[in-house]
């Protein structure tokens, strides 16, 4: 039995996005993994540190260029790598992305198989349930905590309010890991080594049948009610001008105040 | 166009959660009206459900009735939401943007051959499916997508509709559960509650807020130094305290702490709508951020656009020379 990650290249969260047609200008961005697959992929790892699985797979489906984050979570620890080749464009429908890691993962002896709880760029938060569900696996999402007793998987869950519900999960499972759930360790130099020589296996998907799953339609900047006003000059000046409309604002004095 | 839309209904100790009327003024809307709606609860026994009926107020109640729900599972409420979703004949199916309906939508939308649209604001029919706004990009952008081919399954974020009034179901049925307790793969063992930290951020006055974009814990003095200079606490984005530059305690947001201080000063905080949540209430918002388009200024009152590691030094300088 093999522990699966699930992971997905996204634009690099701090370049400077903008709309473009239905989607954004996708020239000149940085790409990198997903950050709350980092946590999926680590989940995979420590299951497999535990001895609870044989071989740790990372498995994407996006562009050529997106080998590059099965190298990074082979460079991490991952024992192989699958590479699912299709347009990046392609990725905009959840299920069309989930039907095809689900066929991959039909064939590789999954025990568990860990994915983001979302991808930071579509954020459609729902393809690990997906692959779930057209697998016939359990599955439980948010998680922030995993044992292992006697061959089930008790996951906690994130629930609102601070609640966690402990939940237990026949195997095979698909686990949708949050962020914070374990330390992701980062590769090491002999690791970036050692990964060059791990296997990758390639296959091109077809193009996606029209009619099933989602479309893009249009992407655009959120209206916002009433905004900020934003103070202008340098560091000082701003500085300057806000220390003013904070204590009028706030209604507050402050510790230095002469009282 | 009128269309029949199924709900998930969810109860809490006193009825049904905010969450349910929320879902159910969507559907009413979606459907052009009351009669439209059905809501679907699973129950263990339909007892359980007396007197949630009078308040309830869909065209019809679903009561999805067996053992197997006696707690909810991912895959039991699953089954009992397509259940409903037959007998119904409901073309679209609305689940709450929230950790049940990430552990619902996709389970319902893959046995239906579709995805979900999820983290929905707004919704409409399209000629064959639905399309609906959705938050892409941690709320930096609003996207429009349809999902051809009915049913469709949506899940609609927190407080983009308005509560519906509670108010009776018009007819309620009970069908015998699809699955009973030995075809589940998941099972609920208990629902605990995370435990307080120490630190007492709801009382302060003024929080001054860390995130990611500060870099790296190294940085973090001058936000304590800030903090200091207002007579404020340090609370923290999820990023910086799962990065582990800051206890869990401190963190501000949906999974975290609700803050409503006086001053608000987030620092290098891009404003998902996760930590606007928690901040919402604040009096008055600063917003120091090097991205003018970061959501985090539609949230505040007042922004300064630049290097924090800059610009919060200045502020702390400034204040400090006010007195
Ligand atoms: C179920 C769930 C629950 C969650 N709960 C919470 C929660 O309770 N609380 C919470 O905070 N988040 C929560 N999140 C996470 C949330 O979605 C965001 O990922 C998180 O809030 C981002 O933190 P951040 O703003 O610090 O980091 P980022 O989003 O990375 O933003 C960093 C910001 O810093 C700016 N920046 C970078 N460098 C500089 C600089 N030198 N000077 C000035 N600005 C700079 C950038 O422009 C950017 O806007 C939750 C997510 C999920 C899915």
């Amino acid at each position: 039995m093999n522990a699966v990650a699930l992971v997905k290249q996204v634009p690099d969260r701090n370049s400077a996005f903008r709309p473009a047609g239905d989607w954004i200008d996708e020239s000149s961005l940085g790409y990198g993994i997903n950050d709350y697959d980092r946590y999926a992929v680590e989940a995979a790892l420590a299951l497999k540190e535990a001895g609870h699985a044989a071989e740790t797979v990372a498995v994407t489906a996006g562009p050529a260029d997106a080998g590059q984050v099965l190298r990074s979570c082979l460079a991490m620890g991952a024992d192989r790598g699958v590479h699912l080749i299709t347009d990046r464009a392609h990725l905009a429908d959840p299920f069309f992305v989930a039907r095809a890691l689900a066929d991959a993962v039909s064939g590789l002896d999954a025990g568990v198989v860990f994915a983001g709880l979302l991808a930071e760029d579509s954020g459609h938060g729902q393809v690990g349930g997906l692959v779930a569900g057209l697998l016939g696996y359990s599955f439980a999402s948010a998680a922030t905590g995993l044992h292992f007793r006697n061959g089930r998987l008790e996951v906690h869950r994130e629930l609102e309010g601070g609640r966690i519900a402990v939940v237990e999960l026949r195997l095979p499972a698909v686990v949708a890991v949050q962020t914070g759930i374990n330390t992701p360790r980062y590769a090491s130099l002999r690791g970036i080594m050692a990964s060059r020589r791990k296997p990758v296996e390639r296959m091109e998907l077809a193009a996606p049948a029209d009619g099933a799953g989602l479309r893009r339609l249009t992407l655009s900047r959120p209206e916002r009610g009433a905004s900020a006003e934003i103070l202008q000059g340098s560091p000082q000046e701003a500085a300057a001008a806000l220390v003013p409309r904070m204590r009028a604002g706030a209604g507050v004095s402050f510790p230095g105040d002469a009282s | 166009m009128s269309r029949r839309v199924l709900v998930l209904a969810e109860r809490s100790e006193s009825g049904i959660t905010d969450a349910s009327y929320e879902l159910l003024e969507a559907a009413s809307r979606l459907a052009g009206g009351q009669d439209g709606v059905s809501a679907v609860l699973p129950v263990a026994d339909a007892s359980e459900a007396e007197g949630l009926r009078e308040v309830l107020p869909a065209g019809e109640l679903l009561l999805v009735e067996g053992p197997a729900h006696a707690s909810p599972t991912a895959d039991g409420t699953a089954a009992a939401v397509l259940h409903a979703r037959e007998a119904s004949g409901a073309e679209c199916i609305l689940l709450p943007h929230d950790p049940v309906g990430w552990d619902v939508a996709p389970l319902v939308a893959a046995r239906l051959g579709t995805a979900a649209a999820t983290a929905v604001s707004a919704l409409s029919w399209r000629e064959d499916g639905i399309a609906a706004k959705r938050s892409a990009f941690l709320g930096k952008f609003v996207q429009e997508v349809e999902a051809p081919g009915l049913p469709a399954v949506a899940t609609v974020e927190r407080g983009a509709f308005p509560a519906r009034e509670p108010g009776p179901a018009l007819s309620v049925r009970i069908l015998p559960s699809p699955v009973g307790p030995g075809d589940l793969r998941s099972r609920l063992v208990e629902v605990r509650d995370a435990g307080a930290g120490g630190v007492d951020l709801t009382a302060a006055d003024v929080v001054v807020a860390a995130g990611r974009g500060l870099g790296g814990p190294e940085n973090l003095d001058i936000v304590h130094e800030l903090a200091a200079a207002l007579g404020g606490v340090v609370g923290a984005s999820r990023a910086v305290t799962d990065a582990g530059w800051l206890p869990h305690e401190l963190q501000i947001g949906s999974s975290g702490a609700t803050v409503s201080p006086k001053l608000y000063v987030a620092c290098a905080i891009s404003g998902a709508i996760q930590h606007l949540v928690g901040m919402r209430g604040s009096r008055f918002v600063v917003a120091i951020n090097k991205d003018p388009d970061a959501p985090i200024f539609g949230a505040a009152d007042v922004g300064i656009v630049g290097d924090a590691l800059e610009v919060i030094p200045a502020v702390t300088e400034a204040v400090r020379n006010s007195g």
